[in-house]
């Protein structure tokens, strides 16, 4: 183990280690500490000047209460829902298909084709949104929530295919190779055989695509005009817009927006980071 | 299994290469009523007039969900057409993965193969971005004018020079994210959460990282002007008795002023950059061998070169990793620029990303001809990195070999 173990130190060293680590801690979330102190102070305190004191009163859940009380917040929320879902169950299920064909069949093109699918992962944004816009809107598809998430579930389909053709190709070849002298037909192979090996894999996907949906802001920005589509990443800025200098509302909206994410990455932390590492370090 | 194949092989082998031609008919039928539907009669002035909605617009969503299932319906039957043929079956294996990767081939090309195409057509257009009541194209060619005037903008040189900034200051979080990875590298109690905490950032969106920054950013109520305050300023009583701040210095409004703004921008966009890398780097130690750590110790190899000769070498996944995501980051910066300064001031922290947007459909007037031609240029630049990124997988899939 690199560096060399803590335990091996002298007390002393050891004593500094274990207070570093909650200095250090304390330094990297400050930013996130303090705008968390601010969303639970009472608007009197921000007037008076006192920002990052103790909180003269308790009033989390009067902030939040109040975000959360305005007409479109809970909209935002449900919105953001309804585009991240379906997307994680259709790119991930596309990618199930993709990955398999390209990890398990040696044909020509499983090369070319997988590299298709890696690089159009990593184009910039900017060169696929016009053509895109236009397409939407000659499908009558513009500023619905359907619309977006029929692009959001193509293109991270690039990204999610990646993944899975690493992982199904590490899986042993020999397994498939015996179903298909037993006769059993490619579908079932892929159904019965390789959909229950690659479930780690589904949920380290779904994890991950679930983040960055609900992180997405551009698209939204540019797919959605509508107040009633809007996700939370556009429409915190709407409502940090009514809260002028009430900035005790506005960090309970920041974090608000910022919060299932988190949970998510909290209770699926293994998954999470096995998808951030795996789905690439073989790359 | 294995006996029940044995015994039926025989009766099997004469029928199993023949086209299965009840199947394959019902399929064809479903197939060109659900092709028919979808193609020639269902859009949203039809599902107005079945479900009698007052509007067309309100009757997209509804037409949406009525296409998609004929759309599924639609290759569900394509490919039990095809799987009942005797060609199918003669050639499984050859056909096989084609009809696998089809359908994630097929959305992926329209939605992001093409689009990149046609971006780089539109580049040569001047077009608002609207067609006509039939549905037609209404701009004109206009060759490379949009990349003449590229070249006149000072804007766009303004947003290449941030976007070089972005590309080299970003890179500040391969190693830092290394540092941090190797002080957490340790197992004293409770280091799993500390690792998880350090993380953190990363999982929060861009969008609330930027109104975290703007809001520690902000001169008169944030963190920088608090702690600006302990060193420069003190309380003192005005004469009319009011308490105020009497600052030596006036604290810096960093996203007010053109010379730092961007710099601003960078360091918030670090901070869960850093945290990718970290996470990236402390996977990478996990797996790093202790017997060659052990024979560097026996070698003498102590600190800062038992790092740069044992471990980096054995990091240098986890690194390329972190420098190719860390690129594409720099290069996709916009939702952070876009929530903390929009470009200003005086379009100061423009990147080419954001600049595109901008000009595209920013301002209420489209121009698709001149956003594209930035955007090619964004595109260009990338390509650089993704090419370098598939000849390294390209000789990895070789050694594999």
């Amino acid at each position: 183990m690199f560096p060399r173990p803590i335990e091996k130190a002298s007390p002393v060293s050891q004593f500094a280690y274990k207070a570093a680590l909650p200095l250090a801690l304390f330094v990297w979330l400050l930013p996130l500490l303090a705008i968390f102190l601010t969303s639970i102070r009472p608007a009197l305190d921000i007037a008076t000047g006192n920002m990052f004191g103790l909180p003269s009163q308790f009033v989390m859940f009067e902030n939040y209460g109040q975000v959360l009380a305005q007409p479109n917040a809970l909209r935002y929320m449900i919105n953001t829902l309804i585009i991240t879902v379906p997307t994680v169950i259709l790119s991930v299920a596309l990618a199930c298909l993709t990955g398999y064909a390209l990890a398990v069949y040696r044909f020509r093109w499983a090369l070319p084709l997988f590299f298709v699918f890696v690089a159009g992962n990593f184009v910039p944004f900017q060169i696929l949104m016009l053509p895109v816009v236009d397409l939407s809107v000659r499908l009558e598809m513009m500023n619905t929530i359907p619309g977006l998430v029929i692009f959001h579930a193509a293109f991270q389909t690039g990204f999610c295919t990646l993944f899975m053709r690493n992982f199904i190709k590490a899986l042993p070849f020999e397994l498939i190779e015996a179903a298909r002298i037993e006769g059993v037909d490619e579908f079932k192979i892929f159904w019965h055989l390789v959909l229950p090996l690659v479930k780690p894999a589904i949920a380290a996907l779904s994890v991950l695509i679930f983040t960055f949906i609900w992180n997405d802001f551009f698209w939204a920005t540019v797919m959605l005009q509508d107040d009633a589509n809007l996700p939370i990443t556009v429409g915190v800025r709407t409502l940090n817009g009514e809260f002028v200098q009430q900035w005790q509302l506005i960090s309970a909206a920041s974090l608000l927006a910022a919060l299932p994410p988190v949970i998510m990455f909290f209770a699926m932390q293994k998954h999470f980071i096995a998808g951030l590492t795996l789905g690439a370090t073989k790359g | 299994m294995a006996s029940a194949t044995a015994a039926s092989a025989g009766s099997l082998r004469a029928s199993r290469y023949e086209t299965d031609t009840a199947r394959a008919a019902v399929a064809g039928v479903v197939l060109i009523v659900a092709a028919w539907l979808l193609f020639f009669v269902i859009d949203p002035g039809t599902v107005q007039n079945w479900l009698g909605y007052a509007q067309r617009s309100d009757a997209r969503v509804p037409a949406f969900f009525v296409r998609f299932v004929l759309l599924l319906a639609v290759i569900v039957s394509a490919f039990m057409l095809v799987t009942s043929t005797g060609y199918y079956k003669r050639n499984r294996i050859r056909l096989a993965p084609w009809m696998f990767v089809s359908i994630g081939l097929i959305f992926f090309a329209i939605y992001v193969i093409l689009p990149i195409f046609q971006s780089f057509s539109y580049s040569f257009t001047r077009w608002d971005g609207l067609r006509d009541i039939n549905g037609v194209w209404t701009g004109e060619w206009v060759g490379f004018q949009n990349y003449q005037r590229l070249l006149e903008d000072p804007n766009f040189y303004t947003s290449l020079w941030n976007n070089l900034l972005w590309l080299v200051l970003y890179m500040l979080a391969v190693p830092v994210g290394l540092g941090i990875a190797l002080f957490l590298n340790q197992t004293v109690t409770g280091i799993r959460i500390y690792k998880s905490l350090f993380f953190f950032p990363f999982v929060i969106s861009q969008v609330v990282v930027g109104l975290i920054f703007t809001w520690a950013y902000n001169p008169e109520f944030g963190l920088v002007g608090e702690i600006w305050g302990w060193f420069f300023c003190e309380e003192t009583t005005n004469i009319l008795g009011n308490p105020t701040t009497v600052c030596s210095v006036d604290p810096p409004n960093i996203l007010g002023d053109p010379n730092v703004a961007t710099y601003g921008i960078i360091a918030a966009g670090l901070w869960p950059q850093i945290a990718y890398c970290m996470i990236l780097y402390l996977t990478g130690l996990n797996n790093v061998s202790p017997d060659q750590i052990e024979a560097g110790r026996l070698d003498g190899a102590r600190g800062w070169k038992m790092l740069r000769h044992v471990i980096l070498p054995q990091l240098a996944p986890a690194t390329f990793l972190a420098v190719v995501v860390t690129v594409i980051g720099a290069l996709r910066s916009f939702d952070m620029i876009a929530t903390m300064t929009q470009g200003g001031p005086f379009g100061s922290t423009n990147v080419l990303a954001y600049y595109m947007y901008d000009q595209a459909v920013g301002e209420g007037v489209g121009r698709y001809g001149y956003g594209s031609a930035i955007a090619v240029v964004l595109f260009a630049i990338m390509l650089v990195y993704i090419s370098y990124f598939l000849w390294r997988m390209w000789q990895d899939e070789r050694e594999a070999r």
